[in-house]
């Protein structure tokens, strides 16, 4: 499956990847709007960052996610054909397990409307995650595994 | 006689994992699964959710309706396996059915433990574990009642909080000095206690119920151990549960604290596998079997007994204690030893208007942690005491806002990053690393 590999050598911390990760996870996919008008989104991914050192993490999308094995509802799933872990936020009930087991501290809360976690699907309506897209020192990059 | 290659007895946490480890190893080998409950596999730990109204009944199950289906699973509800021979490989059920195996998963779970009060047998109670006290919760708090919850562990504490919900006005009474007395210290207990408070739920820690006076039904009269009385129209008993071992232990199997198994799930009987709540599993951070009757734990368990079954050697990477919970908006997570014996610990505390954090180290190793408020990075420190890492160099900044990957050496970091790619520290292999 495509990986997301963070390149800490490139990354200028400038945290586009977050900005772009909320706007494509907005419901008006608009910059302004999702940041000012709207509910804005949990972020998807986040940059690490000490001294001259950064780096963008996000979900690893794990072959045995601990996420997918602690979730109690059954809400969190690794698709078997794509890999990606997903969070059903239907059947998601914001008990916060996964955020207690993910070691990358890619799962968080997400308390618009109910209380549910938010992490990387992959941005399934784009060809490349927005993260990866808008990096603009390629410092995220997809790898194929 | 019906033959299975995989029978399980179970239908919980241990039961699915195994059947979906199982079938991703073994396409064509048949399973039958075996469950005294009448409902397809539901989520016990949602039960609160359900009667608190966060979610509806559709919500509560744990798979997919076609589940059994696309596993290929002879599912059999409500047929009660009440014994097994090891000689001639079969169990048997309350019909009377013999039903043939190859390798057998007992997921048999926990019964919920009742103390012997005076005046028990008058008074009707509810346990709250099952969906079908949840449906007893819901028929009784129908209209306005006053409520007794007793042990004010994670179910007594969540039965509180559901009923509070649902309009009820609530008493808990706790032994102990403090309420989730296991997956809490003092001061997180303390945040949690006020913020029920806050909602009128009382709490009497410190205390217990002498005596029952029984007046028909659900309702009655408790005596507490100060000689206080209380009225109560619906009694919940939650003081604890036991591992379910009768299976197990008319084989003969031992169950000291739990049916004993290896690292492979693997009981002293051939071919005959045990994982999930009625097991003592090996608590990593304890260095001892122990029950953790978790369903994350469960899960995990019964993923690795369901890999073993059909010939993988994957050896269990080992569990520890861990609890999420939340209360009126205030979110806990606790991992590993809180409450540390005071000889041979060190304990790091921060307390800021964001919340309340701490850290258990013994040496070098981070052995505990336990956040109230902001859990965000939660997990961090949980992979840290699942890996028995070595955290010296970052102790001082375990417990800060943005402590990461970036704290850790460059080396360990990639290494993580990558680890995760490949399986995570599936075969638990490198316990120990960094040590």
């Amino acid at each position: 499956m495509m990986r997301i590999v963070p390149r800490e050598e490139y990354c200028i911390g400038c945290r586009l990847c977050e900005v772009h990760c909320i706007v494509q996870h907005s419901r008006s996919k608009d910059i302004i709007k999702a940041f000012k008008k709207e509910k804005r989104p949990v972020k998807r991914v986040e940059v690490e960052e000490e001294g001259h050192v950064s780096f963008a993490l996000q979900c690893r999308h794990c072959d045995d996610a601990p996420c997918v094995t602690a979730c109690l509802s059954g809400a969190m799933q690794r698709d078997p054909e794509t890999g990606v872990v997903t969070n059903d936020t239907e059947r998601c009930v914001g008990c916060w397990t996964c955020i207690l087991v993910c070691p990358f501290a890619a799962v968080r809360r997400d308390e618009g409307e109910r209380k549910v976690v938010g992490k990387c699907d992959f941005c399934p309506d784009l060809d490349t995650p927005a993260c990866v897209a808008n990096c603009p020192n390629e410092a995220l990059i997809m790898v194929e595994e | 006689m019906l033959t299975y290659d995989y029978a399980i007895v179970g239908n919980s946490a241990a039961a699915i994992n195994a059947v979906e480890s199982i079938r991703a190893r073994d396409a064509a080998g048949s399973i039958g699964l075996f469950c005294e409950e009448k409902y397809r596999c539901y989520s016990r730990p949602l039960i609160s959710y359900l009667v608190a109204g966060d979610i509806d009944t559709k919500g509560m199950y744990y798979r997919p309706g076609t589940f059994y289906r696309r596993m290929g699973v002879d599912f059999h509800p409500g047929e009660r396996v009440t014994s097994v021979s090891s000689s001639k490989r079969t169990i048997t059920t309350a019909g009377r059915e013999r039903i043939k195996w190859g390798s057998l998963l007992l997921a048999t779970g926990f019964t919920p433990f009742i103390p012997p009060i005076e005046g028990l047998d008058e008074v009707e109670h509810i346990t709250f574990i099952s969906w079908d006290d949840a449906r007893d919760m819901l028929r009784l708090t129908a209209k306005p009642v006053r409520a007794l919850v007793v042990g004010a562990g994670l179910i007594g504490m969540k039965a509180a909080e559901a009923l509070h919900a649902r309009g009820a006005r609530v008493t808990v009474v706790e032994k102990l000095d403090r309420v989730l007395p296991l997956a809490l210290d003092d001061r997180a207990s303390e945040l949690v206690a006020e913020r029920c408070g806050e909602a009128d739920i009382e709490i009497l820690t410190g205390s217990s119920v002498a005596l029952l006076h029984g007046r028909g039904g659900h309702g009655g009269t408790a005596v507490l151990d100060d000689g206080a009385e209380m009225e109560f129209d619906l009694l919940v008993m939650a003081v604890g549960v036991r591992p379910r071992t009768e299976l197990a232990e008319a084989m003969g199997l031992p169950c000291e604290r739990g049916i004993e198994v290896d690292e492979y799930q693997r009981t002293k009987v051939r071919d005959i596998y045990a994982a999930g709540d009625a097991v003592a599993a090996m608590d990593i951070v304890l260095g001892r079997p122990s029950i953790n009757a978790l369903w994350p734990v469960a899960a995990l368990q019964g993923k690795y007994a369901g890999m073993n079954m059909a010939g993988d050697e994957r050896a269990y990477p080992g569990c520890n204690s861990m609890n999420a919970v939340e209360f009126f908006g205030l979110p806990v997570l606790s991992a590993g030893i809180v409450n540390p014996p005071a000889q041979g610990y060190q304990v790091i505390v921060r307390q800021d208007e964001d919340g309340y954090r701490k850290a258990v180290l013994q040496g070098d190793v981070l052995v505990g942690m336990l956040m109230a408020g902001r859990i965000e990075r939660a997990g961090i420190l949980t992979s840290l005491i699942q890996e028995r890492a070595n955290v010296r160099r970052v102790r001082n900044s375990l417990l800060d806002e943005g402590f990461g990957h970036i704290h850790l050496p460059r080396a360990v970091r990639r290494e993580r990053i990558e680890e995760a790619v490949a399986g995570l520290k599936a075969a638990g292999a490198d316990r120990g690393r960094g040590e």
